[in-house]
């Protein structure tokens, strides 16, 4: 029976192999991630890319990231099955063991046990990457190949992604069977590491059971739905007449970024005009409220803008800058340093 | 000076009142104004047969009953509010006209009690609402580790039913 096994799992990983091989060879960037000659950088990423929908796995990650003042780190056992649902069951810290997440590409569910509690909101693995914009995302990086490195007894390529202007550096190392990310690490030039994420065990399959990525409501539960987005807006101009509101663009972004999409987000008394700005690799989110619905959020350090002061609440891997502008209460979200936010903050004063 | 404001000072003129410049251009009008000259006439006419009229004395008890009215208190807030409430009709159901007012009172202050608070309760709320639809959003960039998007959208959404995850560790 075991034999059978491993001859199965020996099977399913010859035939992700040739996937990948197949999937790269179409891109023409490189031949593959194959064990003789060291794969070119675009290889490697396109791989990253198709790997959630070419193999399942399941193992156990850990994660460490600075949180404000302090640093944290939470194990994790993380779930895949092709091509986008997901299951994790967070065992510690003490504050989030037992919490549950089922996400089945469509909806995701959170399980609180300690709480008995269920909120239910939309899937935040189903978006796959904007293949303009990644394209685009891949100009304002450079990609390069450090070698190869052995994690937890696989053989990985090292890959390095230094953004041009500011903002996040990554080094990325990629089961060169499957092109899962097995470990990776993300610094800022100010702060050093800020996150780092490593799976300590893993296994994979091409058959994992579904009823492992489908949620039964506990009896007697709590449950929340938080659906916060209105339709998506085409422009500035349709996210204006969708929120009541005039809102502002900003005069300057940071290198490469550019508008990807407008919504409303609305929660009890929270209405915000909310627009995206991607490099390809990376998202800003900034949301515009009327001051005369939103008083002033007393969350995070308050630092110094040219227009005046602001607040940051500094996540490590994401930041938050609030600061009012001429009758709205603005924030930016991302990963983006704060001086790089305040600029974009800036931006928008300019605008008239 | 116009047409209008040197008719209004004719009845001034015959009584000697206006200056010697205001006198000598109301002259000059009339001397020119047919209609003005007619109306003088009028008014001179008015004025013989009123000085013609006999004087009388006031009522003996007219002085006395005005002392009154001055020498009595000024009437409270209260009872001049009442008292516009019995001119509208409304003082006989004192009760009434206060659950009124009050009734009144109240839908004028809900709305903007409830406007501050839910203005506060924005602010409070904001900051989780942003970085939980930011992760969102970013779950389709291609490195975000779904494990730790997971652990910020789980840790916004406690904050949001008012169970934040910090909290809970204190305890």
């Amino acid at each position: 029976m075991r034999g059978r096994r491993s001859l199965s799992a020996g099977i399913i990983l010859l035939i992700v192999g040739a996937f990948s091989r197949f999937a790269l060879a179409e891109d023409g960037a490189s031949p593959s991630l194959g064990p003789t000659a060291l794969p070119t950088a675009a290889a490697v990423i396109n791989a990253i890319v198709a790997a959630p929908g070419l193999v399942d796995y399941e193992g156990t990650k850990v994660i460490t990231a600075v949180r404000g003042d302090r640093v944290e780190t939470i194990t994790v056992l993380e779930s895949h099955k092709r091509p986008s649902s997901l299951r994790l069951e967070y065992l510690s810290p003490e504050s989030v063991s037992g919490r549950l997440i089922v996400d089945d590409g469509t909806t995701a569910w959170q399980y609180e046990p300690s709480l008995h509690t269920v909120i239910q909101g939309p899937s935040f693995v189903n978006k796959a990457p904007d293949a303009t914009l990644f394209a685009e995302g891949l100009g304002h990086y450079a990609a390069t190949i450090e070698g190869t490195e052995e994690v937890i007894g696989r053989e990985t390529i090292v890959l390095a992604m230094a953004p041009a202007a500011t903002g996040l550096s990554r080094r990325l190392w990629v089961d060169r069977a499957t092109g899962v990310i097995l470990r990776s690490e993300e610094r800022t030039a100010r702060e050093g590491v800020v996150f780092t994420a490593f799976f300590t065990r893993i296994s994979y399959s091409l058959n994992l059971p579904a009823p492992l990525f489908s949620f039964r409501l506990p009896a007697g539960v709590r449950s929340f739905s938080f659906y916060l987005g209105s339709d998506l807006a085409s422009g500035p101009q349709q996210l204006q007449q969708q929120a009541g509101f005039s809102t502002r663009t900003p005069a300057v972004l940071p290198l490469g970024y550019r508008y990807r999409h407008g919504t409303v987000t609305r929660f009890g008394p929270v209405v915000a005009a909310t627009t995206t700005y991607s490099d390809g690799m990376s998202s800003v989110t900034i949301f515009q409220t009327p001051t005369s619905r939103m008083g002033l959020p007393r969350a995070g350090e308050v630092i110094r803008l040219p227009q005046g002061q602001g607040r940051v609440v500094d996540l490590g891997h994401f930041r938050i800058l609030t600061w009012e502008s001429r009758g709205m209460r603005m924030a930016a979200v991302g990963p983006l340093p704060a001086a790089e936010l305040a600029l974009l903050a800036g931006g928008f004063d300019a605008t008239p | 000076m116009s047409h209008g404001r040197l008719e209004r000072q004719l009845s001034a003129y015959l009584d000697g009142e206006l200056s010697a410049d205001d006198a000598a251009e109301v002259r000059l009008h009339l001397s020119q104004c047919p209609r003005c000259q007619r109306e003088v006439e009028r008014l001179q006419v008015l004025k013989q047969v009123l000085g013609a009229l006999p004087e009388r004395d006031a009522p003996v008890n007219l002085w006395v009953s005005v002392r009154e009215q001055l020498q009595q208190p000024r009437s409270s807030l209260w009872e001049r509010w009442m008292e516009s409430l019995r001119t509208l009709g409304l003082g006989r159901r004192p009760v009434a006209a206060a659950a009124a007012v009050a009734v009144v009172l109240v839908l004028i202050a809900v709305p903007l009690v409830r406007g501050r608070l839910d203005r506060l309760r924005a602010a409070d709320l904001g900051v989780d609402v942003y970085l939980r639809e930011h992760v969102l959003v970013s779950s389709g960039d291609p490195f975000a580790d779904r494990s730790y998007l997971g652990l910020v959208i789980g840790d916004s959404n406690l904050a949001l039913i008012g169970e934040p995850r910090r909290a809970k560790e204190e305890r």
